[in-house]
């Protein structure tokens, strides 16, 4: 499945996005990912690793996952997710 | 003397048909009830002017407003409002801009100005502290922005210069104000009324102190808003990095980055090629500050080895990043960059000018347009014709004039009203609302027209900020809309920057805001003080003859072909009528008697 | 040892909160013409930058004040005290960098006096552009070199 990166995030990832397994759902996502790339370790989920870090927006195939089933939101092949640190515009 | 809260307690009235400069007290009654700036400029605008004036006749004015929170430590404290009927709407036009100009004129020892008439020829206002003088702009007059504002710290010094391009001059109906070079009072043609006037520039030197009523407990509320704003990732961090234009990705995320005049939906492929993270490998130099910000979101950016592209300036922010972008289907960073550039360099509203642009590529593609009336063929995603027709409507050549009417006047000449994205005639910007229930109410309720900073859904339909609400939901939008619409107006009023609202609310606003003017108001007085401005304004629009709250057919009936939102078209009927029920108003959008009786608007 | 103002141009966006929260600290009143830190713009440099009195080992200030005005404290600051100063603004000639100030407004003399140690400009300042540093402490630009040295070495070597 394919996972891309905006902003600060890129800079960690060293990429635009990439290709993973899918695993069951958005936090085993966020837990392969935070393998990958230490840096991601305390953004992405939250210190003990349960839920998603304070300030990380996930979205999958468009849609924040608040909308979906959070954490829990299962994954397939199919899917692709957007993860960014919460910025703003104007 | 009225010095030391927050004012300086004086308002310049010039009046240019005879030349007459008055001095005269700022009205505390109107400055209580209204806040400053927008609120407090347009308080000043109703009470002088007949709502039906024509827009560019010399009966109507010309209003500079500050805040009181304008050049203190508050935080992001650099903000005035410009404010008059507005050109390209008919309706309240109220600009707002940062940079150095606004602070320097209260430091001069003026909260505001009130132009008049109209000059028999070309002049600017030089202001220098107690010495104010009206004098020749004829070598000023048929220059651009940063010449004129070169020639003006070229002459005086240690200046701040607020001007108009020669767009302006020509009662261009889009045409900004622009202070400090590239930042500007940009949307609804104020500097078109400011040309209309034969008036060029405003160039203030000022020497003197701003006050506050509570010191010690004002610099308290100061510092406990700028540490929260430090602490944000999205106001510490992400503007600063990013600016914007960071934004791009993540619209196009969730289906809502309206692609070539909104026509082939929201969702863009080659949306990375001209976002915030494009533009910081591309062009970006540096991030800088307004006066006394933190954030710094502004752009330093230069195009070098582009040909025609090359060029130096500021941004473009996320709007003209996709109204040269997405809106125009251009994915070429050096081109949007120097489309931008022009918007600056001569003032023009670069959301406007873009989306005009595009919807011109839309009716050429249709053949609604005859090529030999551009020029060139003009298709989507040509970033040459782009650059070249912003030219052509800075310098007021051919088929730049028909651009320079706006996508409304241009779409109806063509036969084609329903073409233009805008409402009220004013384009809208950069996020679907088709895609983005919320913001599409507050594209068909912004009262200036089409327009994303009277009312920011995207905050919580889109970042989450403060709460997360699900874009594509119509339920619940109104209540939320209406809060944000009144904190807007508050937050505009008081004169610092809407950006801040990522990080701080109503508390840190109203805290900075109660020291400064040394009142005794909740939070909750002090929020009422932003609804009874939303009021005022409508009330000066139905007067003026405002058009109904609707949105452009396309996104009431033309679902989303593809992206996260396909198969969506806006839900407005649903939002409008709870948010009227919210404002207490009919069911037409009218305010009731009793709102304006509870809101003591005597208008 | 005296804390030091240090300066770091590439980090100052040109907001000027250092120039507001100057005169507010020495005059309860926001004004840059009162400040002792004035921020400098070079638009086709894009760089900006911040300047005030880096409290002279050698202060020509002192040496030139005829009424003992301006002295040097313990910590090596250099103070003036308004009522000594008979605002001669000699010292505003002497000093060879500009930076004591004479406001016409206020008929006084104001320099930087490193807010009793606080320097609230440093403080304030959103980026680190200006920072109060132990000149012994912290990592100065000496220190920073040999960083970068020790780094290619590491890689050489490994």
């Amino acid at each position: 499945m394919l996972v891309k990166f905006f902003a600060t995030y890129r800079q960690i990832a060293q990429c635009k996005s990439c290709d993973v397994p899918a695993p069951r759902d958005v936090l085993a996502l966020m837990g392969e990912l935070s393998k990958r790339w230490p840096a991601f370790q305390n953004l992405l989920l939250n210190e003990d690793g349960t839920d998603k870090g304070d300030d990380v927006i996930i979205m999958v195939n468009g849609r924040h996952i608040e909308h979906l089933d959070g954490m829990a939101t299962p994954l397939t092949e199919d899917d692709y997710v957007a993860i960014t640190p919460v910025v703003a515009g104007g | 003397m009225t010095r030391g809260n927050g004012w300086v307690g004086t308002i310049l009235r010039v009046n240019l048909t005879d030349g007459t400069i008055i001095k005269e007290p700022l009205n505390m009654q109107d400055a209580k009830d209204y806040v400053g700036a927008r609120g407090l400029g347009t308080k000043y605008y109703c009470n002088e002017v007949d709502p039906k004036v024509d827009p560019l006749a010399p009966e109507n004015k010309l209003i500079f407003m500050t805040g009181p929170l304008t050049g203190t430590a508050a935080c992001s404290s650099g903000r005035y409002e410009v404010v008059s009927k507005s050109p390209l709407t008919g309706i309240i036009g109220a600009a707002n801009s940062g940079g150095h100009f606004g602070p320097e004129l209260k430091y001069a020892g003026y909260d505001g100005i009130i132009f008049e008439g109209k000059a028999a020829e070309p002049v600017y206002l030089h202001i220098d502290d107690d010495l104010v003088e009206l004098l020749p702009a004829d070598e000023l007059w048929g220059k651009g922005v940063h010449e004129v504002t070169d020639a003006l710290v070229e002459k005086y010094g240690k200046v701040r210069v607020s001007c108009i391009g020669t767009p302006g001059e020509r009662g261009m109906l889009y045409a900004g104000v622009m202070n400090d070079k590239n930042r500007a009072a940009g949307r609804g043609g104020m500097g078109a009324v400011m040309g209309s006037k034969n008036l060029k520039a405003v160039v203030v030197r000022g020497t003197g102190s701003v006050l506050v009523a509570r010191p010690k407990e004002f610099m308290e509320e100061a510092i406990k808003a700028r540490d929260m704003l430090r602490a944000h990732p999205v106001t510490g961090a992400g503007l600063a990095g990013f600016g914007t234009e960071i934004l791009v990705n993540i619209v196009n995320e969730v289906g809502g980055l309206p692609l070539r005049n909104a026509r082939d939906g929201a969702f863009w492929d080659k949306a990375d090629d001209t976002s915030g993270e494009r533009l910081v490998e591309t062009h970006l130099i540096k991030n800088q500050g307004c006066f006394g910000c933190t954030i710094a979101c502004g752009r330093v950016t230069k195009v070098e080895g582009k040909g025609d592209f090359d060029c130096f300036g500021e941004g473009p922010e996320y709007e003209a990043g996709w109204s040269y972008g997405a809106a125009c289907g251009v994915n070429d960073i050096s081109a949007i960059v120097k489309a931008n550039c022009i918007c600056n360099e001569q003032g023009m509203d670069p959301i406007t000018l873009g989306s005009t642009v595009a919807c011109a590529m839309e009716l050429y593609e249709m053949g609604a347009i005859p090529e030999s009336d551009i020029g060139f063929p003009l298709r989507f995603g040509d970033a040459a014709a782009m650059v070249k027709l912003t030219q052509m409507c800075a310098d007021g050549e051919g088929f730049g004039n028909i651009i320079g009417l706006g996508s409304y006047r241009l779409a109806e000449k063509y036969g084609h009203p329903e073409l233009s994205m805008s409402t009220k005639k004013q384009e809208m910007p950069a996020y679907d609302g088709r895609a983005i229930q919320g913001i599409g109410l507050e594209y068909a309720t912004s009262n200036r027209g089409g327009c994303h900073v009277r009312g920011y859904m995207i905050s919580p339909e889109v970042l989450g900020i403060p709460m997360k609400l699900d874009p594509q939901v119509a339920e619940g939008k109104g209540a939320v809309l209406k809060l944000f619409q009144d904190l807007t107006a508050l937050c505009d009023s008081t004169g610092i920057c809407l950006f801040t609202t990522f990080g701080i609310g109503l508390p840190e606003i109203a805290g900075q805001y109660r020291e400064a003017v040394g009142s005794d108001e909740t939070d909750e007085e002090i929020l009422l003080k932003g609804e009874r401005i939303w009021n005022l304004e409508k009330r000066f629009n139905i007067e003026a003859g405002v058009e109904k709250d609707t949105l452009p057919p396309r996104l009431l009936r033309e679902a989303l072909p593809s992206g996260p939102a396909k198969g969506k078209v806006s839900q407005l009927q649903t939002m409008l009528a709870e948010y009227y029920a919210e404002r207490n108003w009919t069911a037409e959008g009218i305010p009731t008697q009793e709102k304006l009786d509870e809101l003591s608007i005597t208008y | 040892m005296a804390k030091q103002l240090v300066v770091d141009p590439k980090k100052c966006i040109s907001c000027r909160t250092c120039e507001l929260v100057c005169s507010f600290r020495h005059f309860e009143e926001f004004n840059p013409r009162l400040a002792n830190v004035s921020v400098f713009h070079y638009e086709e440099a894009a760089i900006t930058v911040p300047i005030m009195c880096l409290q002279c080992d050698e202060a020509a200030c002192v040496g030139i004040c005829p009424t003992g005005a301006l002295k040097r404290q313990a910590d090596g600051v250099v103070t003036h005290d308004a009522n000594r100063c008979i605002v001669c603004k000699m010292c505003v000639n002497a000093c060879p960098l500009g930076n004591i100030s004479y406001s016409p407004a206020k008929r006084l003399i104001h320099k930087c006096d490193l807010c009793d140690g606080e320097a609230w400009c440093a403080q304030q300042c959103p980026t680190g552009a200006i920072s109060l540093v132990d000149p012994d402490e912290v990592p100065d630009k000496k220190q920073l070199a040999a960083d970068k040295l020790k780094a290619a070495v590491e890689e050489v070597c490994a």
